[in-house]
């Protein structure tokens, strides 16, 4: 019997802001629409963010929201998606609004902003310091009020596409319930997998970000986009990783080193504690490795917001105290508590155009193919993404893309899928289940986690970045024989994470390779032997591609400028 | 800091294709101070066990994936420290599902009934959606806060799973389906506030249904406080006028009248009134039961409170519903 075959007009992958967006608006306009998600979609990690979603609510602001989000992403950002975005935030927030999103008020009613970092306007719009939960919540509840079909807990491990004609008709899953494989077949495939920097040691993000949905397409050799670009928060808690929102900064916590001092004086004298992520993480790493640290393991520096009313923490703060008492013990309305930066966000993922269209090339499209949000790479953020420009992207994007789909269908045809197209994905399963070799998930894992830390991190040098290439290698040869410890059928969530290792390991080597070719600072990138950036050479994005042997070839295309030509990025 | 205890953990072990009955194993582990349960979950199966299953994701108390028991409480595992926990309960803690009734495979549960619950409530924003909009709704910060936190559930279960009334009566909503329905009956920007209102005021699946245990309340682990929520329906359905002449109705009317008239109850007249002289007669056992004990004043003998004037005023002030 062959693996059944279920029909759809759309078929998405990933239910977080992205993916509701896109089915909503796709299954409004008539579209058989189908969410796959490894969770259940109120569990995406869109619920996790914090502090707040840009828009220029006052229309004096649109230019400058545009100019912070392009300086801020270091010129790399491609204009023309960067203007429509900023344009069109106040109209997204508020049809976020309208939809039912509980943001936090001001005295006359509108929606309350708060200032964010690299910023030069408070335009952050929040829900006290769960903004995304918010806005997850709304999106979903108005998608599945249209009518969206969702499946919970099945996890796709495989696309359908066809090489020669560059188009994609579906999707190979199975249900994490029972393990039984489904192909789901549709004329417009979309990924809104969410992003990668699980693959690092201290992250702030979920155990479900391993970025399946870029190595997925990467394994048919479709390109991915300026993955080099990892963005570092200043401000996880130490150990955990977790993350407290540039909200605490927002709301004016600082920041000091063992000497007492606020050291960000050095580095952004008039930005100081809000100058933009990737200029605090590395004022942060670097008073950690010139011995400056505090904590037990000196590993950390201090977030002060003592000096805060209790009152303005409780009604505006209140997860993020919970999260450091439960975290570190520590109440941040009565003491300091320690931090230090951390894997938070990926800038670079599945190429597309302004309208989520996936690219197979720099001039190709492929036909059927969509992606927003995280694990997409417009590019808005370039080189570093500013504060609470994520989950606008991903809402505005992920709409986007819906219409967009909603425009194509009329175009696309189905192409049938057969039975035996789910062979690739339960050969993989297969082979991981009969493997029987000394190492486990976890332990390939970890190395892989702390190796990236360590030498492709905050600070990269062509030295580092070439071990951590070769161990790459090593790691991927362990995986080969590495050992699932469940044989089960039943929610193998040993399994699951051997997929899912196999996926970080795929697209940990693109980040490798870019970030070695990348011979120049930009944004998140830095580069301790090329501590400039190079315009001339690396005004550029970055096109990797995978062969079926693991090895990557590079190419560059051009960054779409507009109006604000490159100027030293200072603050 | 790092420093470090012994502990076993007891956990329930389950696979509905192979078992026939669930069993508890043994595992030992040194916790640091800074351990959440999750890390104890993701510990035994990264470096002893890799065939125990659990629900996790966001690792910080937002995405609501991960709620077990332990020693038969409702948390939420990415929550919960495991030092503060070992305060309340000593070195050795027996891990669950939520529902050891409903397990699937070790600390996974079938859902479906909690997830039918959130369905049935109208889980959205009803009216119409602008879609290109150029203003938001006015609200001013005191509506806004009306909400009162219902907006903060991240549907962990805590709450169902913990609800006495939930687990005997298969038809009942449960705390975060009302909590939700309060969310968007508080809305407003809600256009189907009555009808909202009408959905969770019938018996058997209702606000009615609530046993007032609090046991929803203080298992939850984000503050919502839906037994809160749930009185607050009930409030709205008097004001709304949807409230429906039946016993539960009829009882909360009997119980404010009797405190205004007498300061204490008059339990006898609550029965009568709330369940009709006949269904009273259902009673008469505990009735005498009550009364050879003293607990039972006679009909019309109930004595008044001293300050009962000062109850009066109270009673008066705090009315906002005309019964």
């Amino acid at each position: 019997m062959g693996t059944p075959v279920h029909k759809f007009d759309v078929v998405i992958v990933g239910a977080g802001l992205a993916g509701c967006a896109a089915a909503k608006t796709a299954q409004e306009a008539g579209l058989k629409t189908v969410v796959l998600t490894k969770l259940h979609p109120l569990r995406s990690h869109s619920g996790a963010a914090q502090g707040g979603i840009n828009a220029a609510l006052s229309e004096s602001d649109t230019a400058s929201h545009e100019f912070d989000t392009v300086k801020g992403s270091d010129y790399l950002g491609d204009q023309d998606a960067i203007e429509l975005m900023t344009r069109e935030a106040p109209q997204t927030i508020r049809w976020l609004e309208h939809m039912g999103a509980v943001f936090s008020r001001n005295d006359d009613g509108t929606i309350a902003q708060r200032p964010f970092g690299g910023q030069s306007h408070p335009r952050a719009c929040y829900a006290k310091d769960r903004t995304g939960l918010t806005c997850l919540q709304t999106i979903y509840e108005q998608a599945h009020r249209a009518g969206v079909q969702f499946l919970d807990e099945w996890y796709v491990g495989d696309l359908l596409y066809d090489k020669s004609s560059d188009q994609a008709y579906g999707v190979v899953a199975y249900s994490l319930k029972e393990t039984e494989f489904a192909i789901f077949n549709a004329k417009a495939v979309m990924f809104a997998t969410g992003g990668y920097a699980r693959a690092f040691g201290i992250n702030s993000n979920a155990h479900a970000n391993t970025g399946d949905g870029l190595s997925i397409l990467a394994r048919h050799g479709l390109p991915l986009e300026d993955m080099e670009f990892v963005q570092f928060h200043p401000t996880g808690l130490a150990g955990s990783g977790i993350l407290i929102s540039e909200a605490a900064r927002g709301e004016g916590g600082h920041l000091y080193n063992s000497e007492n001092e606020r050291f960000m004086e050095k580095y952004a004298p008039s930005k100081m504690e809000l100058a933009p992520r990737d200029v605090v993480s590395r004022a942060i790493e670097k008073e950690i490795l010139e011995g400056r640290g505090v904590g037990p393991n000196k590993d950390s520096v201090w977030l002060d917001l003592t000096h805060l009313p209790e009152e303005i923490i409780e009604t505006r703060l209140p997860e993020l105290r919970d999260l450091a008492i439960t975290f570190l013990g520590r109440d941040m309305a009565k003491e300091r508590i320690l931090i230090r930066a951390t894997a938070h966000y990926s800038m670079g993922g599945i190429p597309t155009d302004i309208d989520g269209r996936v690219r197979s090339g720099a001039e190709r499209k492929v036909s059927g193919l969509y992606a927003a949000g995280e694990c997409a790479c417009v590019s808005i953020h370039g080189a570093n993404r500013l504060g609470a420009n994520s989950l606008l992207e991903a809402i505005f994007f992920g709409r986007r893309a819906g219409e967009a789909i909603v425009q194509d269908i009329g175009q696309l045809e189905l192409r049938e899928a057969i039975g035996t197209e789910s062979d690739r994905l339960s050969g993989e399963v297969s082979a991981l289940l009969r493997n029987n070799g000394p190492d486990t998930v976890h332990a390939i894992r970890t190395d892989l986690q702390q190796s990236m830390t360590r030498n492709a991190g905050v600070f990269r040098t062509r030295a580092s970045l070439l071990e951590q290439k070769a161990y790459l290698a090593t790691l991927r040869d362990r995986f080969s024989q590495m050992r699932v410890g469940d044989k089960s059928k039943l929610y193998n969530t040993d399994l699951q994470e051997a997929l899912e290792l196999g996926h970080m390991l795929d697209f940990s080597a693109f980040i490798v390779e870019g970030a070695l070719a990348r011979e120049e600072s930009r944004g998140a990138h830095y580069r301790e032997d090329f501590p400039e950036r190079n315009d001339e050479r690396f005004l550029q994005h970055t096109f990797g591609t995978m062969d079926p042997s693991g090895k990557i070839a590079l190419e560059y295309t051009p960054v779409t400028l507009g109006r604000h030509t490159p100027q030293a990025r200072t603050y | 800091m790092y420093e470090k205890r012994e502990m076993t953990f007891r956990v329930f072990r389950f696979n509905a294709q192979s078992d026939y009955l669930p069993a508890y194993k043994r595992y030992d582990l040194t916790v640091s101070k800074e351990e959440v349960m999750l890390d104890v979950l993701n510990r035994i199966k990264w470096e002893q066990d890799p065939t125990l299953s659990y629900r996790r994701s966001c690792r910080h108390g937002i995405c609501g994936s991960c709620g077990i028991k332990v020693n038969g409480r409702a948390i939420v595992a990415c929550k919960e420290n495991v030092w503060q926990l070992a305060e309340l309960y000593g070195e050795e803690m027996v891990i669950e599902p939520q529902d050891t009734r409903l397990a699937y495979k070790d600390l996974i549960i079938d859902k479906s009934r909690f997830w039918e619950s959130y369905r049935a409530v109208t889980p959205w924003l009803e009216g119409p959606v602008e879609e290109k909009p150029q203003k938001e709704h006015l609200i001013e910060p005191n509506y806004a806060e009306q909400i009162d936190e219902a907006d903060h559930c991240i549907q962990c279960g805590s709450c169902f799973y913990s609800c006495p009334a939930a687990a005997v009566n298969e038809a009942y909503l449960g705390p975060a389906a009302l909590a939700l329905a309060y969310r968007f009956s508080t809305d407003v920007r809600d256009k189907s506030h009555a009808n909202r209102l009408r959905a969770v005021n019938e018996p058997g699946s209702g606000i009615w249904d609530c046993v007032k245990c609090v046991e929803c309340s203080e298992t939850c682990p984000k503050g919502v406080e839906p037994l809160s929520k749930i009185f607050a329906l009930h409030n709205q359905t008097f004001e709304a006028g949807v409230h429906k002449r039946n016993v539960a109705t009829r009882h909360a009317v009997v119980f404010k009248r009797s405190i205004e008239k007498h300061g204490p109850l008059d339990e006898a007249e609550n029965v009568r009134y709330s369940e009709g002289s006949l269904g009273a007669l259902r009673h008469m056992r505990e009735a005498f039961a009550m009364l050879r004990r003293g607990k039972l004043p006679l009909p019309g003998r109930v004595h008044k409170s001293h300050n009962h004037s000062e109850v009066k005023t109270l009673i008066q002030s705090a009315s906002k519903n005309k019964f």
